[in-house]
């Protein structure tokens, strides 16, 4: 049989990934195309008729302050969350391939907090935030009442950053400890023999070699924290005074709640839009750097 | 010998996975089906968003299967309502009957519902929703908002027995609570945090306690409303002030749990707290020492609506008229419904069972809901404020945020009164 033509190639690949692909059409591709559709209309979620209105959605979600609001207050967030989780990330998957004793455990531990959902998550958090540093605060303030983080909006955004980076590092410190392992010994040893310190190995040798490790993880944790919704939803449900409201839960509200189902539409095509071309920008920048071993 | 094995294999796994999507394809068909057959009799489906009672709803179903044949499948959704309903609209496989609140009725019953006015239980009620000379809404219960209070709480710190009719006045109110304070009880009130209390259920009083809510609301969206000069709406920001100042989570304010509340209410830790006959259920899950009513909220502007609960018909049921919902279906949806209103098991079901106030006129089976029977009391006594069901979808929400700010002391009355006219005169008038 020839291998080299079209029709063997299309059926090798309907074979393995045909199944895939449909599946990928008919969960993602169609929605989203129908998604678009959707903004420019007027539907009201529940009607058979779907008014055609042009741009006017966009317009509005332009025209929409606190979405814009939201969506910086999600710049900050990620920003702080994607430096953090990827710092912590690094430096546990440095602790858990450098040998020290226990190493599976701490991996093992480090990772756990990834398979708690984010909504189960959010409500442990709450919990510790709403009780546990209180209780703690009250006793050390001599019994008065100390308020908790979550009320006041810097408190809550920081317990945001606190929560998602406690989710996502162990997450990231796998891909890490991938691109840890992928560097060879014998490179970082040559390293050595040439008079490096240990600290110039690891900045001249290993974390060039662990670019794709870095793009990875940012890529990945960038369009996380852009579209979280969950612990938001869990931890802070927007408060205090809707001070933490991130753009996937105004998105949400705006369609749902509030019933603009065409607009909230919108503007899930312009948070998807905003974290598309930072993720792709991300890549595509980090990936113009990358070296071979 | 190897290559047909591999090949085999490769044909075995195609075909699991083709048998894998058909089985999903087939699943979420069958899913929402209003259609269609349980063995011999009709089969129709059921959106109930009282999670509280959705296992008794579907015990229910099963009473009335043996006593008519019809299978009733009862669904529950932890989505909102809205949004759930959308989608099962959009999958073209919507509930027969569906329970939403009543500004839904306006929107998706007006939309879909069928016209129940032929129905035997619409003679029964003055709660049922009528939209353009149609019946749309049949009323599950009734709910009304007031201040809850912990009778056995009060006569521990007091040592006498409460009379609610005792407190007419703010000054009653408060003189009730420096008593409490005096016997011990530090903090004898609580206040929810969350908006759809604080906004959906208490700052709606302002609009609802008057003689004309329609005409406030229009004003409010005009912006000729004075709220700051408005008796109204001081009388009730005075009450709340005073629920704040012995408020039992000062400290936490607007981002007090709302399990903690429900506790100290239900345990006898505090004595007061505003809220309604739908948290019953919380209350239930503490180590409950009530009795725990309910009674108007205090105020010293004295009125013909200051001595009444507000409140009315809660959860409204429509029945699907779309072009998805057979002529059959329908017929089994109303008679359902009827069934529900008229006979003894969903009179015994309504009062007895989920301890709702049931919002019929031949349902004379006692409420187990303790908060349940001071409000029939009311409604039998004529003694309610109807709702007022046309806010904007995001009233309670935006606005529930001005009044977490002020029950957090965040902004002063004025500001929050601006701050509500600024909501209103920004908003689109609701159609209705």
């Amino acid at each position: 049989m020839k291998r080299n033509t079209l029709s063997y190639k299309v059926r090798q690949y309907l074979m393995f990934g045909g199944v895939g692909t449909a599946l990928f059409c008919a969960v993602v591709i169609v929605p989203f195309i129908y998604g678009i559709y959707l903004t420019f209309t007027s539907w009201d979620g529940v009607s058979p008729h779907k008014p055609f209105v042009g741009l006017a959605n966009y317009a509005a979600a332009f025209a929409d302050h606190d979405y814009w609001l939201a969506m910086g207050r999600t710049v900050i967030y990620s920003v702080f969350a994607v430096v953090l989780i990827n710092v912590l990330a690094f430096a546990m998957a440095y602790l858990v391939t450098s040998g020290v004793k226990g190493q599976n455990f701490f991996r093992a531990g480090f990772f756990i907090p990834n398979l708690i959902g984010g909504i189960v998550l959010g409500y442990v958090w709450k919990f510790v935030f709403n009780r546990a540093f209180v209780a703690i605060g009250t006793a050390l303030a001599g019994g008065e009442q100390v308020p908790s983080l979550l009320a006041s909006p810097k408190g809550a955004m920081f317990c945001l950053i606190l929560a998602s980076v406690w989710q996502y590092a162990g997450y990231m410190m796998l891909i890490y400890v991938a691109g840890f392992m992928s560097v060879s010994d014998s490179l970082k040893e040559a390293a050595m023999i040439d008079g490096c310190t240990p600290a110039q190995a690891m900045r001249n040798v290993t974390i060039p070699l662990m670019r794709s490790s870095f793009v990875q993880c940012i890529f990945l944790s960038i369009t996380r924290c852009f579209v979280v919704y969950d612990v938001n939803l869990s931890l802070t449900k927007g408060d205090p005074y809707g001070q933490s409201i991130m753009a996937a839960m105004h998105v949400y509200n705006t369609a749902f709640t509030y019933k603009n189902y065409d607009m909230g539409q919108a503007e899930a095509l312009i948070l998807f839009v905003v974290c598309a071309v930072i993720g792709i920008t991300q890549v595509m920048v980090g990936k113009k750097g990358e070296v071979e071993a | 010998m190897k290559k047909s094995i591999k090949k085999l294999m490769v044909l075995m796994l195609s075909v699991v996975m083709v048998i894998a999507l058909a089985a999903c394809g087939g699943g979420s068909s069958d899913g929402g089906s209003s259609g269609g057959g349980a063995g011999d009799g009709t089969s129709i489906t059921l959106f109930n968003s009282k999670n509280e009672i959705q296992e008794d709803f579907e015990n229910l179903a099963k009473v009335y299967e043996e006593q008519t044949g019809v299978h009733v499948e009862v669904y529950y959704s932890q989505d909102t309502v809205a949004a759930h309903l959308a989608t099962k609209y959009a999958s073209k496989a919507p509930y027969t009957i569906n329970m939403v609140d009543a500004k839904d009725v306006y929107s998706l019953g007006k939309q879909y519902g069928a016209d129940m006015s032929d129905c035997a239980w619409v003679g029964d009620t003055d709660y049922a929703i009528t939209v353009d000379g149609k019946v749309l809404g049949f009323p599950t219960c009734i709910e009304c908002r007031g201040i809850l209070y912990n009778s056995a709480a009060i006569k521990a710190a007091l040592g006498e027995d409460f009379d609610p009719a005792s407190i007419k006045t703010l000054d009653d109110f408060k003189a009730l609570l420096d008593k409490l304070v005096a016997a011990g009880m530090a903090t004898p009130t609580a206040v929810l945090g969350p908006d759809w209390s604080l906004a959906a259920h208490y700052l709606q009083q302002v609009y609802e306690e008057r003689e004309d809510p329609e005409a406030f609301v229009q004003a409010l969206y005009k912006g000729e409303a004075d709220l700051i000069n408005d008796p109204k709406f001081n009388a009730l920001m005075d009450t709340f002030d005073v629920l704040k100042e012995y408020n039992m989570f000062k400290a936490q304010g607007s981002n007090a749990e709302d399990e903690l509340v429900h506790q100290a209410m239900s345990e006898g830790k505090d004595a007061f707290q505003f809220g309604g006959c739908w948290e019953w259920n919380d209350l239930l899950t503490y180590d409950y020492n009530g009795p725990v009513g309910i009674m108007p909220v205090p105020q010293n502007v004295q009125d013909d609506y200051t001595g009444k609960l507000v409140g009315g018909g809660s959860k409204y049921f429509y029945v699907d008229a779309s072009e998805y919902t057979s002529e059959a279906d329908q017929a089994a949806g109303k008679a359902f419904l009827d069934w529900l209103a008229t006979s003894d098991e969903g009179k015994t079901f309504v009062s007895d069972t989920c301890g709702m106030v049931s919002p019929f006129k031949s349902n004379t089976v006692p409420c187990t809901n303790d908060i349940g029977k001071a409000v029939k009391e009311y409604v039998d006594a004529g003694m309610t404020v109807p709702n007022y069901d046309y806010d904007p979808d995001d009233h309670y929400s935006k606005l529930g945020i001005e009044m977490k700010k002020y029950l957090d002391s965040a902004c002063t009355r004025e500001e929050l009164a601006a701050a509500i006219e600024a909501y209103w005169s920004s908003t689109t008038p609701v159609e209705h």
